[in-house]
């Protein structure tokens, strides 16, 4: 464990910064599997696919954001991710997303879309959709063990 | 009474105009808030992009072999593609005649064969330079609200660029500073070169701003230097996938950075010059409005004499 040694993370969408500081470690779902980083990492560069976010604070605690994509650039002791979306998993609504992914869902299986790049399209939207449900579900059980 | 009567005509005239001058300014103005919002909030993903592909570029730079085809240099230029950005209406002051001349400008120090493509209906000026061509007219929305809104342009200019059609590709755009300043600026996205690296956003090095060539250097150097100037980079799952993939990407995301900042310097010039237009209003209707208190005074004075000569001819 590295239990003093952080290092510098950022993490930016087009439209905000969402969190910009020192951390522990996080782990990244890249298109080669899931990498954890730690200080200390050597240079790496890598494509990010939709998924969990799970980032340890310095301070001990877990924060979880759902990514739906972008790219993560590991430099000496900075890392940073420039994320095509992302949120907190504290901000995500249940609700959309499942209607959200129901609706994918539907449209996928009616077979109404025109072409393979609409197909290629929902099948992402659906993805994303699937990346920001685990988010929650992970972030909710993530409380709950801390509650008892 | 003639002359006061086309005094007073005017003055109704000019208030009027000033009345929509004054209309557009504040329209402008809230646009310009919503523009700004905008470039402030894509500006730390563009720079740390940008910054991003610098890095890149200094990497293919250092190794033996480029990195990726897009990051490599030519060395026989023999035609350039300049993507300007114009706005869709006119009445913005000097917006667009001051990146057509900064395109000109150019285009005269560098004698190569252009290609334009143009963006935004206030190009047309560039029709029929000599050694040129307008390779292609995209409309543009007055409101941009994606990515992928762009992204077409950006296609066609990487793979015009692979296709050895280009040689070079540059953007030409107009720089947000403040609401008060602007500047035009050509700035070249392909082949990415650190050497003749602009940045988006300000002349200045201020950090919150743009990112220049010095910081690219300094924060490689704190951040990648091995040993003596020795960079290394693990790319996952290899370096042709991932840049394949990250620089397509990243450029498309400082086209929309340049969007971005071509409208909010759009609207607030069109704020500026609106509202000058609404000054010399306010001024031309208090100078006739002097004119017309004379002539009114003129014409009782010279009734008055005329009177009072009438009523000494009946005296007597």
């Amino acid at each position: 464990m590295s239990e003093n040694k952080s290092i510098k993370f950022e993490i930016v969408t087009p439209e905000r910064v969402l969190l910009k500081e020192q951390i522990l470690s996080v782990s990244v779902p890249t298109t080669s599997g899931e990498v954890t980083i730690l200080p200390d990492h050597i240079p790496l560069i890598s494509i990010l696919k939709p998924g969990v976010l799970e980032i340890h604070l310095v301070n001990g605690e877990i924060s979880l954001m759902s990514v739906s994509g972008g790219f993560l650039e590991v430099l000496k002791n900075k890392i940073v991710i420039l994320a095509d979306t992302a949120e907190k998993a504290e901000e995500l609504d249940e609700e959309r997303i499942k209607n959200a992914r129901l609706k994918a869902e539907e449209m996928r299986t009616s077979e109404k879309f025109k072409d393979d790049v609409e197909f290629a399209d929902l099948a992402v939207r659906l993805e994303k959709e699937l990346a920001r449900e685990h988010t929650l579900n992970k972030w909710r059980k993530l409380k709950g063990f801390k509650k008892e | 009474m003639a002359k006061t009567k086309e005094i007073s005509r005017r003055i109704k005239s000019v208030a009027n105009t000033k009345k929509i001058t004054r209309a557009m300014e504040m329209v402008a103005a809230a646009k310009m808030r919503k523009a700004l919002e905008a470039v402030l909030k894509t500006r730390t993903y563009a720079n740390l992009s940008w910054e991003t592909v610098l890095r890149l570029a200094k990497l293919s730079q250092a190794q033996s072999e480029p990195l990726h085809r897009l990051l490599t240099k030519r060395k026989k230029i023999n035609r350039v593609a300049i993507i300007v950005i114009t706005s869709n209406r006119g009445l913005c002051g000097g917006f667009n005649s001051a990146l057509i001349a900064k395109i000109k400008e150019s285009i005269v120090r560098h004698p190569v064969k252009t290609d334009f493509i143009l963006v935004g209906r206030k190009g047309t000026p560039l029709y029929g330079l000599p050694n040129t061509e307008v390779a292609a007219e995209f409309s543009k929305e007055d409101i941009l609200t994606s990515i992928s809104e762009i992204a077409p342009i950006g296609k066609m200019a990487a793979s015009d660029y692979l296709s050895r059609k280009y040689d070079k590709v540059l953007v030409a755009y107009t720089d947000f500073i403040s609401a008060s300043s602007q500047i035009a600026r050509v700035k070249q996205i392909l082949p990415v070169d650190l050497n003749v690296d602009e940045y988006l956003g300000v002349a200045s090095s201020n950090p919150k701003i743009g990112v220049t060539k010095e910081m690219i250097t300094e924060k490689s150097n704190e951040h990648l230097a091995v040993e003596q100037g020795k960079y290394e980079f693990v790319f996952e799952p290899s370096p042709r996938a991932v840049l394949d993939k990250i620089i397509p990407r990243l450029l498309e995301i400082q086209l929309y950075q340049a969007f971005l900042e071509s409208n909010a310097s759009e609207h607030s010039a069109r704020m500026s010059a609106m509202h000058q237009a609404t000054e010399a209003a306010s001024d031309m209707v208090a100078e006739l409005t002097l004119f017309y208190n004379k002539a009114r005074q003129a014409g009782i004075t010279a009734e008055i004499a005329e009177i009072s000569a009438g009523a000494n001819a009946l005296a007597e």
